[in-house]
């Protein structure tokens, strides 16, 4: 199992890297939004025990690790502000620049 | 605090430069502003000269403030022969110089810039002479390269001074950083920067197997600086710089920095075989080239400024002897040279200011006009050409008993005097030319004989006390008792031993007299046949120039800047590829390729197969690669929703329920505004950029990019998964502390609101802060004309037929869940806030479900219909309450429960009838804040994500316009 969940991690974050370098500026949002998830994804295995039970003062069995969890979570919040955020450029660079060509965005004036 | 008088004269030019800037609006005459700042030269001058009598014979005074105390730097002060002989010649000349650029650029009122440099570059130089340690010499070297800079270029519109100044900067800048490389070997090795550990620690420092470097490198700095073969260049095209700046940097002062430092530290590094054959080869091919090339010169400055260059490498090559006589004549030559060749660049100056001219093919035959400057001229140059009785033949006779002394090795002891008679020669054979060229002889075009006559006092006074000194020493009957005393006090600073000095013109018939007589005749013969031999040196013999390498070196930096910049072309691809590539790279090198993984975690492990997992991975993985191969934008971003739903479904299943939930309903919020926002996107363009090619090539490289990148995300992710359970000590105690401390049966949900409440602070006032970025963004950046206000939507809109996202048309089943839906989730936000303690869920989770709800309506009525029927949706309010709640509460904490964020359980305290299971805590009120904020935010980003604009119609317009083009 951990195999496969290194694998989809990797394949996750290698659709993302792979989106990110796409001319069309849309996919590069989407790529971005991949990574995310792939980054995710990597936290929780970056945590320090399995567990059967949900983390839980009451749970019976062992609890998976809260910490990275907690930590997760915040990401998840940040990168969807960020997201957004990078959304209303892509607008901004179609209005401005009459293209979603990443290539054809050259100098940061008119 | 007697030692503070080290300082007072670096305070006092500092005070000068100040005064010169503060008179740049005053309109002073330069000639005035210069009387005014020579006061302060001359100060400085008197200042160091008492110092020097508090200055017990052979020893030093110090001064030392503590700079950077914890790294053991200090700026530090030190006065002894040696730097007291070079400070009055700085501030000696220096006093001359200031009034002499004062009557050079006369009533020019614009010239207290030229003053202000000159002060600088004294203060600076200075500091070099009088510094204590390595550091604080090194601060003042600097200093001298930017104010010669400055002095250099200072008719900075003309092109060749810029050269110039460019050219002495590169040369002897690089050599500073080369030097301030070889005295942190230094201080490392003697374990101090101060010249008295340095010069205690002579024995090991030379003993070190790191000598050499060192030594280069110090070396190489001191010889860029006192311009020694090759690096001889930037002297010659230094004399751009008005002849003032000439006179006092190209003579007496900067290009001594170099010459000074050797001579510092000769008795820490010096009297080895590598000091003396590298000091005697650079030195003596320095005073032969620098000879040779002055001779083949028409202009006066160029002549003087190679004659400069010998005489600067005859006095490396003293430096380099491990003789008494040697260091006497270091001592002597330095004073000599000083005063013959600051008067010779100030006659110069006065001769091209009155006639208006310093080529010699066009001067001649002015002694009747100029006979004060004739004999001022006259004198200096006797003594440049070493004659009796002249303080110069003083110097070229010890040079000569230096270059003949017994302990020479053999072949040097046949080259050295070899090599000083002919440069001896050559230089005579340049002061006569200098002189006969100007006053004597007849003008070399008789049609035009130049005019000119002598100056005011005040202008020749200058030149004429240099030059008068130098008779002066020559001529006494009785030998100046304190000059002799302070000359060697000087050399055995450098020496490092007792030297005796005598300043006797007459020593009976030697070695060095016949030499002498010998070299006048050849200089005498040189003269003679001048036109032939100049001619025939300019046809024939090689320029020795560097200037090659200087350019080539110049425009090699050039290229690999160029190359440099061309990394970064404005092409945000190619920076990403770059940075990627870095990554991995790092991330392998630090980590290394893991050779641990045993074979059997490899293999299948199938009991720990569970279906639910596989099929979440399955799904993740199959819809993460499909949001890649499809082809329109609008199915790679169902596809991406899909990617989600499958991390949240994973989430779950770890078990995570609170990051699951949080994760699904963000999932389909972003997948809400990323479709609303493609929608603001003109359809034709989209449809352009969905037809976008990539080459094969590039297709290719990104691929293997990203897997490449893919895999050590894996692998670490492997190793990590693999090396579980590890040690953790933070989240035990979260696990054990969440109920007794914060009375929630959620440790997740305790720490993200209780343990860690200032994080999460922190991210509702990001999250607040994007939503305010986009409405920032949108608003004003974007907007072309400022037609368009921001009224108050209420007012403004109009019932409409809703019509959803895309503009397409909504059915009104699709609408009536729409308004049930909305309490409906405003019901179960508030559910999540006031039990999140104990499940699943929490403020954030109940702000985005409520968010979700409104979203649904943005899809479905379109922006104005939704407007207008939820027009008491404040977005701007609900961040403003949100934020405020939340530190409030925080605060709250602080009051009640003993610190910020502290837990506290406000139903308890109130004795409030509340229903079971639901407290009134801070937390709770937190929750709510982040709920509020994150609605607010999230509102604030639908409405303007899902805004149709006005710009859409204009963009079609131009798209259709670009189009027709094409």
């Amino acid at each position: 199992m951990n195999l496969l969940t290194s694998l989809a991690i990797g394949i996750l974050f290698a659709a993302g890297i792979y989106q990110i370098l796409r001319r069309n500026v849309i996919r590069a949002a989407v790529g971005l939004v991949l990574l995310s998830n792939a980054v995710n994804l990597f936290l929780f295995s970056a945590g320090a025990y399995n567990g059967q039970s949900a983390a839980y003062s009451t749970a019976a069995a062992q609890i998976s690790d809260p910490l990275p969890q907690a930590l997760v979570l915040t990401a998840i919040v940040i990168s969807m502000g960020g997201f957004a955020f990078v959304l209303s450029l892509l607008y901004v660079i179609s209005t401005r620049y009459k293209t979603s060509d990443s290539d054809e965005v050259k100098g940061l004036k008119n | 605090m007697q030692d503070f008088i080290l300082a007072l004269p670096l305070l006092l030019l500092g005070a000068g430069t100040l005064t010169a800037l503060a008179f740049s609006r005053s309109g002073w005459s330069a000639s005035r502003l210069g009387w005014l700042l020579s006061l302060f030269a001359l100060t400085s001058f008197l200042l160091i000269l008492y110092a020097f009598t508090l200055v017990p014979s052979g020893k030093a005074l110090t001064f030392t403030l503590p700079w950077i105390p914890s790294v053991g730097l200090d700026f530090s002060l030190y006065l002894d022969g040696l730097s007291a002989l070079f400070a009055l010649l700085i501030t000696g000349i220096g006093t001359l110089v200031v009034i002499y650029a004062g009557q050079y650029f006369g009533g020019d009122a614009s010239a207290w810039r030229f003053h202000a440099y000159t002060l600088l570059f004294m203060l600076a130089m200075l500091g070099l002479v009088l510094a204590g340690d390595l550091i604080t010499l090194f601060l003042f070297w600097e200093g001298t390269s930017i104010s010669s800079f400055l002095l250099i270029a200072y008719k900075f519109k003309d092109e060749a001074a810029r050269k110039g100044a460019f050219k002495s900067l590169f040369i002897t800048g690089g050599g500073g950083i080369a030097m301030l490389a070889g005295f942190l070997f230094v201080i490392h090795l003697s374990g101090g920067a101060d010249f008295k550990t340095v010069l205690a620690s002579g024995g090991f420092l030379r003993a070190s197997p790191l000598y050499p470097v060192f030594f280069a490198l110090i070396a190489f700095g001191a010889f860029t600086k006192s311009a020694q073969f090759p690096a001889h260049i930037w002297l010659p095209e230094a004399m751009t710089a008005p002849t003032p700046a000439s006179a006092f940097l190209h003579s007496a002062t900067m290009v001594k920095a170099g010459v000074y430092l050797l001579a510092r530290l000769n008795p820490a590094l010096g009297q080895t075989d590598l000091w003396f054959w590298t000091l005697s080869i650079v030195g003596l091919t320095t005073m032969l080239v620098g000879a040779y090339l002055g001779f083949k010169q028409n202009d006066l400055k160029p002549l003087l400024a190679y004659s400069t260059v010998s005489q600067l490498g005859v006095l490396v090559a003293l430096i380099g002897q491990d003789t008494e006589i040697a260091f006497k004549a270091l001592v002597i030559s330095i004073l000599a040279h000083a005063l013959y060749k600051s008067a010779l660049f100030m006659s110069a100056g006065i001769i091209d200011h009155e006639t208006g001219t310093r080529d010699l093919r066009k001067l001649g035959g002015l002694r009747r006009q100029m006979p004060l400057m004739f004999g001022i001229t006259g004198i200096a140059a006797l003594s440049m050409a070493g004659l009796p009785p002249l303080f110069g033949f003083l110097a070229k006779e010890t040079l000569l008993a230096s270059a003949t002394h017994p302990s020479l090795p053999p072949i040097v002891d046949s080259l050295f005097p070899l090599a000083t008679v002919l440069a001896g020669a050559l230089i005579l054979a340049q002061a006569a030319l200098a002189v006969w060229g100007v006053f004597l002889g007849k003008p070399a075009d008789e049609k035009h004989p130049p005019h000119g006559h002598d100056p005011h006092f005040a202008f020749w006074l200058a030149p004429a006390v240099p030059a008068i000194i130098s008779l002066l020493i020559g001529l006494t009957p009785v030998e100046p008792q304190f000059l002799v005393e302070f000359l060697a006090d000087a050399a055995k600073a450098a020496y490092g031993d007792k030297v005796k000095i005598s300043l006797a013109l007459w020593t009976g018939i030697n070695v060095p007299l016949i030499l002498s007589i010998v070299a006048v005749t050849l200089g005498s013969l040189l003269f003679w046949q001048r036109e032939r031999i100049r001619a025939w040196m300019t046809d024939f013999l090689p320029n020795f120039t560097t200037n090659a390498l200087f350019d080539g070196t110049v425009s090699g930096l050039d290229t690999l800047s160029r190359t440099a910049t061309r990394l970064q072309g404005g092409r945000l691809r190619v920076y990403l590829r770059i940075l990627l590539l870095s990554a991995i790279v790092l991330v392998v090198l630090f980590n290394g390729i893991p050779r641990q993984i045993s074979l059997p975690a490899l293999t299948w492990n199938i009991e720990g197969l569970n279906g639910l997992r596989m099929f979440s991975l399955v799904m993740l993985t199959v819809s993460a690669l499909v949001s890649v191969f499809v082809r329109r934008d609008l199915y790679a971003v169902i596809a991406l929703g899909i990617t989600g739903l499958g991390v949240a479904m994973w989430m779950a299943l770890e078990p995570s329920p609170d990051v699951a939930l949080v994760q699904l309903i963000v999932d389909i919020l972003s997948t809400v505004i990323l479709i609303l926002s493609l929608s603001l996107i003109p359809r034709k363009l989209r449809d352009r950029a969905n037809e976008l090619l990539h080459s094969r090539r590039g297709m290719v490289r990104d691929a293997l990019l990203a897997g490449l990148a893919g895999l050590v995300v894996a692998g670490l992710a492997f190793t990590a998964l693999n090396t579980r359970p590890r040690e953790s000590v933070v989240s035990p105690f979260y696990a054990e502390n969440a109920k007794p401390l914060t009375g929630a049966k959620d440790i997740v949900g305790a720490i993200v609101v209780d343990f860690r409440g200032a994080d999460t602070l922190m991210e509702i006032l990001v999250f607040s802060l994007a939503g305010l970025g986009i409405y920032t963004l949108l608003h004003y950046a974007t907007r072309k004309s400022s037609d368009r206000t921001r009224e108050e939507p209420e007012k403004r809109l109009k019932p409409n037929t809703p019509r959803g996202v895309f503009n397409l048309p909504t059915s009104p089943m699709l609408h009536t869940l729409a308004y049930i839906m909305l309490p409906l989730a405003f019901l179960l936000g508030i559910t999540h806030m006031m039990y999140g303690h104990d499940q699943p869920g929490d403020g954030f989770t109940a702000g985005v479900i409520i968010s979700l709800a409104i979203a649904q309506w943005y899809m479905l009525f379109g922006y104005y219909e939704t407007r207008r029927k939820l027009a008491w949706l404040n977005r701007n309010n609900m961040i403003a309450a949100g934020l405020t709640l939340a530190v409030l509460n925080a605060l709250g904490g602080a009051v009640f429960g003993g610190g910020f964020f502290s837990p506290v359980d406000y139903g308890r305290m109130l004795r409030l009838p509340l229903p079971p299971g639901f407290y009134l805590t801070n937390s709770f009120l937190f929750e709510v804040s982040i709920a509020l904020s994150v609605m607010g935010a999230a509102t604030l980003i639908l409405d303007n994500l899902g805004h149709p604009r006005e710009e859409d119609l204009e963009a079609d317009a131009d798209l259709a316009a670009l189009e027709e083009k094409q």
